[in-house]
């Protein structure tokens, strides 16, 4: 017992890797096809987007807010990404990785002004932004679709480059990201401020935190994310049309919670949120090995999302009733 | 670093009003370094908004206010900050999400080069726990926190701030006994290292325990300023009162029938327990005792907003089912809550709907409510009550606390009630709407309803009641009749547990 | 007597939509043509119908992602259940059976689990479309008996009148009836205000949350029934994304996504906007796709409208304080 106690995670990271690593080996027993490479490398390709997302969309929730834009600004990225190389035919990946943030954070300072200057909740606005930017698409885009032919080659060939045989570039730079903002929500006080405004909104304007200006550049932050991640589409699927990404904004933030980014704020990480959307793929990959129809794939995803938050519920309900026992006890 | 004894703090006839209501008339108070000084007196004395002067709340229109040798900035809590002026209130706001090293360096978390150096944060909280006298954990989170420790957390983040002078509002109100023990510790550790510790409480004989000196208020000015050793509780609680019971009670004799309200042995662990009393028709029973005592709790149990473990209610010999308002209603009991704002009212719904919101079965058909009806119903009861609001339909937030006091006591008075429990009925409200207040509690024991009223005014408890039950630490200590009872006795009940003085 | 203007966005939509109808029937030939009209109600019907319930959990201080997925259940369980040979009346009752649970399954998970509702209904959307992928795969079922395909798209006896048109009417007024004029709309709006002291008013949170959450699923799974029929096919990924639009609708008509406010008729009110705005672009052959933006900037303005007309009136008061 005290010997398995040390292996206990002692933090919620570190449970879900936990259950990652479990649900990839099981997976992988049942269908060996799943541990070689190509298994893996199909894993992180297709999670790419998701995950990037997830990681724009962390600080975001942490704050007590929500992003519900990202979607659309996959969608109008990637089809304006499409548009302008076909447009010009000398433009690169370099281009693309550069216009495509910059279209994002458009999007995020709407957003950003919006929820943090006029204090309207993010629920709203961002499904305000939801409508006009899946709209801009639909009216500039005008029915016309792109396929691999019109995108620059650079793009696509970085999009097929695979590293160690399993770690594909879009994946490499996912990881780089999630580093990246882990290290500073965790070492910066920026970042920690994130966490007292999504924890005690009143108590963070009390000590002087800058809640305008955190609440701004993290939506800022997710434009410019999701921006990056509409470049991440061209490069995975090759083609691009109005209705790109349509729809999956819920996914992101489904992603997000399973991951511990609580929705009502205060505790989370960029980590966890990215495992969060590798465990939903693999266990996807996983029930598909085990022959389960494809078509069952969006109920087991809500499954994992229910029981993710009851765990949480469950967490919190513990430490709850250890206080009241306390009181009681401390009462007598 | 200040020597034992320098003089941190002193304020000189200092001056607040709020509109026409004079808050203080000229308070005087010395603090120096390395002492523990309680500051006394009832509600409305004037000793929150001398702690509010002094955390850059409010500002005083007049006196003179010193830090140490230079005069005191005022307007705003973060110039108070840098004056060394820390506030502990009673409850503290922590990010509870938070680890509690995190909490004590929020905003101000040490850094090594371009990150936050963790270590020493953590480092820094444990040293400064550890010289509280109190070993939490830095690197646990602050949610679970009992209100106990979250104060040590507020108090190591006064201490991280360099804080000289170190104000707690109502500590060990919300505490339980072997909480304020160990806060009283922390208090001494304070004083230890040569701070300034000025706390107010209800808690006499904590007060005694720990002070060095005392200083007692009323009707906002300074009474007296003594050392510890140089007063006794008979005079300070005489110092407090002060005043003959001048204000008029419309106290009427009234008819005195069965019981209405029977509690039996009542026990929820956590706030109260073994609590036994009745209420009969036609009397006035009061709940007394200081803020934490249980109270609210035991008539939030009775309504059944809450549930109890054990013991019994019985509503006029019948046993009424525990945690259900719907079946206390069903048995004619109206509880006009505490916090009218958070629990009685609707604040932007209008008066007419706040009124009826209990009273659905009085304005109805037999399924569409009639407005008709709705707006006679509140007619009915703005003329009893003299209720003062421009129109029905304004929402009740646009009214005055005292006719919105009113606007509670008539949504509930208008479901008939046989048995009517009021938590401090007149809180924040003027003197005359207070009389008014006190009137229609009179008259509706008067049309033989049980009444029990809880609250924390003294005059009010000795004025109106025909008996007066007081509690302490949850615990039922005195019961006093009308004829027994003096101001004296019930303080040194409610803060002590004794039954004699 | 002064006569006091108050600002309220559930009767300015009113005003708005009255501008869009006058301004649609002056720069197009056939808006108020007894056809269009017809065309604007049948098209808007499952939303009317789904916000109906939706309404209600906003006021609470709720929200149910989950309706559009309900409403997909519901109709492949239809689909599935007379395909498999039951006759069209049960299939009928199973969808409206379905919508139900999964209605109370979303209050469930909410009031006695105490799971916040966004993250459960974001939830049970992905497991209830789910659930319909998995019973139907990429099955269609489009053979109903004419009687009911015909009940979505035909009008009653020669006149321009949508048969659905009644039914969303009689909705339309239960639902004012029981939101402004029962005890139980009473005690939503409550709840939605402060559920602390609706709590002390004797209102049961719990059942009262549960019930709503339920009618929602009920609602859902009529909408699911129109649609089915509207369409003639019951597929899994019918409806999708109509979540987003039953609740911009919503807060188009006025609801306050705070909770404690709404009116049914700002509602039907927003609805019908989004329907007419939509039927104009068509009319004038503009892109229809417009019609997300206008929606998504209307959306805009109903949040921010209140805030920066509340910013203003505070300016002016400080502005003539100062002088």
């Amino acid at each position: 017992m005290n010997f398995l106690s040390r292996f206990k995670p002692s933090s919620r990271e570190g449970s879900l890797g936990l259950i990652l690593i479990v649900t990839i080996a099981i997976t992988g027993i049942i269908n060996p096809r799943f541990l070689t490479g190509d298994g893996t490398r199909d894993l992180f390709t297709s999670t790419a987007v998701v995950a990037l997302l997830a990681i724009g969309m962390a600080p975001i929730i942490i704050m007590r807010h929500i992003d519900l834009s990202v979607a659309s600004t996959v969608g109008l990225t990637a089809w304006f990404i499409a548009d302008l190389c076909a447009k010009h035919p000398e433009f690169t990946w370099v281009q693309c990785f550069i216009i495509g943030p910059i279209i994002g954070m458009v999007v995020g300072v709407i957003n950003g002004l919006l929820v943090a200057g006029l204090r309207l909740p993010s629920l709203v606005v961002t499904l305000g932004t939801l409508y006009i930017v899946r709209g801009a698409v639909y009216v500039i885009s005008n029915s016309v679709d792109y396929n691999a032919q019109e995108m620059p080659p650079s793009l696509l060939d970085l999009g097929q480059k695979v590293y160690f045989g399993i770690m594909p570039f879009t994946f490499l730079l996912v990881i780089f990201a999630m580093l990246i903002t882990a290290w500073f929500m965790k070492y910066r006080k920026a970042g920690r401020d994130c966490y007292a405004i999504g924890s005690n909104p009143h108590a963070a304007d009390l000590v002087g935190i800058k809640v305008f200006r955190r609440t701004f550049l993290a939506f800022v932050f997710s434009g410019a994310m999701s921006g990056l991640a509409g470049v991440f589409y061209l490069m995975r699927f090759a083609q691009v049309d109005s209705t790109a990404f349509y729809g999956q904004e819920l996914a992101v933030v489904a992603a997000a919670v399973i991951g511990g980014v609580t929705i009502a704020g205060g505790s989370g990480t960029t980590v966890g949120a990215t495992i969060g959307a590798l465990l939903v793929q693999t266990i996807q990959g996983g029930l598909a090995a085990i022959g389960v129809d494809a078509f069952w794939k969006s109920a087991i995803n809500g499954l994992l999302l229910i029981v993710a938050i009851y765990a949480d519920r469950t967490l919190a309900r513990k430490s709850e009733n250890a206080l009241l026992a306390q009181r009681i006890k401390e009462r007598a | 670093m200040a020597q034992k004894g320098d003089l941190l703090l002193q304020m000189k006839g200092v001056q607040k009003r709020f509109g026409g209501a004079i808050a203080l008339r000229g308070t005087d108070l010395s603090i120096r370094a390395g002492e523990i000084h309680a500051l006394l007196g009832e509600n409305g004395a004037g000793k929150s908004t001398m702690l509010k002067i002094l955390a850059g709340v409010h500002v005083n229109d007049g006196g003179t206010i010193s830090i140490g040798d230079k005069p005191f900035t005022t307007g705003s809590p973060q110039a108070s900050i840098e004056q060394g002026i820390a506030v502990i209130y009673q409850e503290p706001s922590l990010f509870l999400d938070l680890t509690l090293a995190e909490n004590v360096f929020i905003g101000r978390q040490p850094m090594k080069g371009v990150a936050i150096d963790w270590a020493q944060a953590q480092s820094e909280a444990a040293r400064l726990f550890a010289e509280l006298g109190v070993p939490l954990d830095p690197k646990r989170q602050a949610r679970g926190l009992s209100i106990a420790d979250q104060q040590v957390v507020e108090i190591a983040k006064a201490l991280s701030m360099n804080a000289n002078i170190i104000l707690m509002d109502e500590p060990t109100a919300a505490l339980s006994a072997s909480e304020v023990e160990r806060l009283m510790t922390v208090m001494k550790s304070l004083k230890a290292a040569n701070k300034a510790v000025i706390f107010v409480s209800h808690r006499l004989d904590e007060v005694f325990a720990i002070s060095d000196y005392i200083t007692v208020m009323r009707d906002g000015a300074t009474v007296s300023e003594n050392p510890v050793g140089g007063t006794d509780l008979q005079k300070v609680i005489k110092e407090m009162v002060g005043r003959e019971l001048t204000e008029l009670f419309p106290k009427t004799e009234n008819k005195i029938g069965d019981v209405a309200l029977e509690i039996k042995d009542l026990t929820n662990p956590a706030y109260f327990r073994n609590i036994s009393f009745t209420v009969r028709h036609g009397e006035i029973v009061a709940l007394a005792g200081l803020v934490g005592s249980g109270r609210s709790e035991v008539a939030r149990a009775i309504f059944g907003i809450d549930k109890y473990t054990t013991g019994s209610v019985k509503v006029n010999g019948k046993d009424l089912a525990k945690g259900s308002p719907v079946a206390a209603m069903a048995e004619k009991i109206a509880l006009v809550p505490e916090d009218r704002r958070q629990q009685g009212l609707f604040m932007i719904a209008s008066v007419n709907r706040n009124i009826s919101m209990e009273s659905f079965d009085r304005i109805k058909g037999k399924i569409f409510l009639n407005f008709k009806k709705e707006r006679a119903l509140t007619e009915i009861w703005r003329e009893k009550l003299s209720i003062k609001y421009e129109a029905q339909s304004n929402p009740v937030e646009s009214l005055s606390g005292g006719n919105q006091q009113k606007t509670v006591l008539a949504k509930w008075l208008a479901t008939d009630p046989d048995i009517l429990i009021v938590d401090e009925p007149t809180r924040g409200i003027d003197v005359g709407t207070k009389a008014e207040v006190h009137k229609l509690i009179n008259a509706a024991a008067g049309e033989g309803k049980a009444v029990l009223m809880i609250s924390s005014e003294l005059p009010e408890v000795l004025g109106m009641a025909d008996r007066i039950i007081i509690m302490r630490e949850g615990h039922k200590v005195a019961e006093l009749s009308r004829l027994e009872a003096t101001q004296e006795k019930v303080i040194a009940a409610a803060t002590t547990g004794s039954k004699g003085a | 007597m002064k006569l006091k203007l108050r600002f309220s966005w559930d009767t300015s939509i009113l005003i708005i939509l009255a501008v869009v109808w006058v301004a649609a029937s002056l720069t197009t030939d056939n808006f108020l043509s007894s056809i269009n009209v017809s065309q604007i109600f049948s098209n808007t019907s499952e939303i009317t119908i789904m916000a109906f319930g939706v309404i209600f959990l906003i006021i609470l201080g709720e929200i149910d992602l989950s309706v559009a997925s309900i409403l997909a259940l519901g109709s492949s369980m239809l689909g599935w259940s007379y395909a498999k040979g039951a006759p069209i009346w049960l299939a009928i009752i199973i969808c409206m059976a379905v919508g139900t649970l999964c209605g109370f399954i979303n209050g469930w998970l909410v009031t006695k689990v105490g799971l916040g509702s966004l993250a459960v209904t974001i939830g049970t959307l992905a497991l209830y479309r789910g659930i319909a992928n998995g019973i139907l795969g990429t099955n269609t079922i489009n053979e109903f008996p004419e009687f009911w395909t015909g009940f979505g798209f035909d009008t009653i006896g020669t006149s321009f009148i949508p048969q659905s048109l009644p039914v969303i009417i009689l909705f339309g007024i239960g639902f004012a009836l029981l939101l402004h004029n029962t005890p139980f709309g009473r005690r939503t709006l409550a709840i939605g205000q402060s559920p602390e002291a609706a709590r002390f008013a004797g209102v049961n949170v719990v059942r009262h949350k549960i019930i709503v959450f339920t009618f929602t699923g009920f609602m859902s799974g009529v909408a699911g029934v129109i649609y089915t029929f509207r369409f003639s096919t019951a597929q899994a990924d019918n409806g999708i994304g109509l979540e987003l639009l039953v609740i911009s609708a919503c807060l188009l008509g006025g609801v306050s996504i705070f909770g404690g406010i709404g009116t049914i008729w700002g509602v039907i009110a927003g609805v019908l906007l989004a329907g007419s705005v939509e039927s104009w672009l068509t009319l004038r052959e503009i892109n229809a796709q417009w019609r997300t933006i206008v929606t998504g900037i209307l959306l805009l303005i109903s949040v921010a409208a209140p805030v920066l007309i509340n910013k203003a009136k505070a300016a002016k008061v400080r502005a003539e304080n100062k002088s």
